[in-house]
């Protein structure tokens, strides 16, 4: 019986590139030999999250993947927003938050490259991961915090390119 | 070390092309100038005083909050104040000064526009009588930025102005015709009466 592939998955996300392959092959051993039920395997995963995180933040590996999110997707969102704020504060008779549709199209384009160039600072594809879930929950957040308008397909794009981005980066780095 | 030099030298490099477009297009003939035209069914004495009455400006104006005018009647050199509500800065009240340069009732009108540390501009209003209950409108301004960053943005600040007078010109028109047919409908119904 194999271990379930969800508990692994979660487990290889939460857990650091070298505690990862260790706490694994330590479960699945005991989970091979002493004929453990999968629901124990997953009772393990659980319980070893919350130090193994820890353990994560602490070694700094997890703050330098958030860190790197934020400048690739919070940071080009936010610049951009303040830029618009500006040009619009600036029209002799004021107008309001809505942005237009070539505004917008820049800013997804300033979150591509930027996301990519903060992606292709990943080489191996488990921190890439973790990286891009960051990036799409950086960009959310300045989505919220943002002045301008955010129209549903605006936003949605932004929640896809940003994780994409950062994807696309560490692939082209491995490949080239 | 190698790869941060080259996303650093990519942005740079972005960047100075970014400016460099921007500047050129700041030169333009038409730089900061914004420019409306509509036909309206109504005559040049019902649009009138939509260019000029206080309750009716706020109407088709968006974000315009205020306005206070240093003297009954308006003339030549007569000043006013425009408060906006500017929604990109917070919502901070933002006032403008405007002097009336020309002042030719029902058909056309200047103003000189000013707002500190941020820009100054001419907006001219003409009215054209197009015979049978029918009017163009024309709203042509021209504006500089103080700031130099904001020059330097004219590029975008323009058109950006431009598309918000066409929502604004398009409101007008639809208030202005609503009016002048409730008051045809009215004098009919007069004229019926008698």
């Amino acid at each position: 019986m194999k271990p379930p592939l969800l508990a692994r998955a979660l487990l290889a996300a939460v857990a650091g590139e070298a505690e990862a392959e260790c706490v694994a092959g330590d479960l699945e051993e005991e989970f091979g030999e002493l004929s453990r039920n999968r629901c124990w395997y997953v009772s393990q995963v659980m319980r070893s999250l919350w130090p193994l995180l820890l353990l994560r933040v602490r070694s700094g590996e997890l703050s330098r993947l958030l860190l790197g999110a934020v400048l690739g997707a919070a940071l080009p969102l936010l610049l951009m927003d303040r830029l618009w704020r500006l040009v619009y504060s600036q029209i002799p008779l004021k107008d309001g938050v809505d942005r237009a549709p070539e505004f917008l199209a820049v800013n997804l384009l300033a979150l591509c490259v930027s996301a990519a160039i903060s992606g292709s600072h990943t080489r191996s594809m488990r921190p890439a991961f973790v990286k891009a879930v960051f990036a799409c929950a950086a960009a959310g957040a300045t989505l919220a915090a943002s002045a301008g308008s955010t129209p549903a397909a605006y936003a949605l794009l932004v929640l896809l390119l940003a994780p994409a981005g950062s994807m696309f980066g560490c692939l082209l780095r491995r490949f080239t | 070390m190698k790869w941060v030099l080259r996303i650093a030298g990519g942005f740079a490099a972005l960047l100075l092309i970014a400016v460099t477009v921007l500047f050129a297009l700041g030169h333009r003939a038409n730089a900061g100038r914004v420019r409306v035209s509509a036909e309206l069914n109504a005559s040049p004495e019902q649009i009138w005083p939509w260019l000029n009455t206080s309750d009716k400006l706020k109407q088709w104006i968006t974000w315009l909050v205020e306005i206070r005018q240093d003297q009954p009647g308006t003339r030549v050199g007569t000043k006013q104040v425009w408060v906006m509500r500017d929604q990109n800065s917070g919502g901070q009240l933002v006032e403008m000064e405007g002097t009336f340069t020309e002042y030719q009732p029902p058909a056309r009108e200047s103003v000189h526009i000013t707002s500190a540390g941020m820009f100054d501009g001419q907006q001219t209003y003409s009215i054209e009588d197009l015979g049978g209950g029918r009017a163009r409108l024309d709203i042509d301004g021209r504006y500089h930025y103080s700031q130099w960053f904001a020059a330097l943005l004219e590029p975008l600040i323009t058109p950006a102005a431009e598309k918000k007078l066409v929502r604004d010109m398009a409101r007008l028109k639809s208030l202005v015709e609503s009016e002048a047919i409730q008051k045809g409908e009215k004098n009919g119904t007069a004229r019926s009466a008698f």
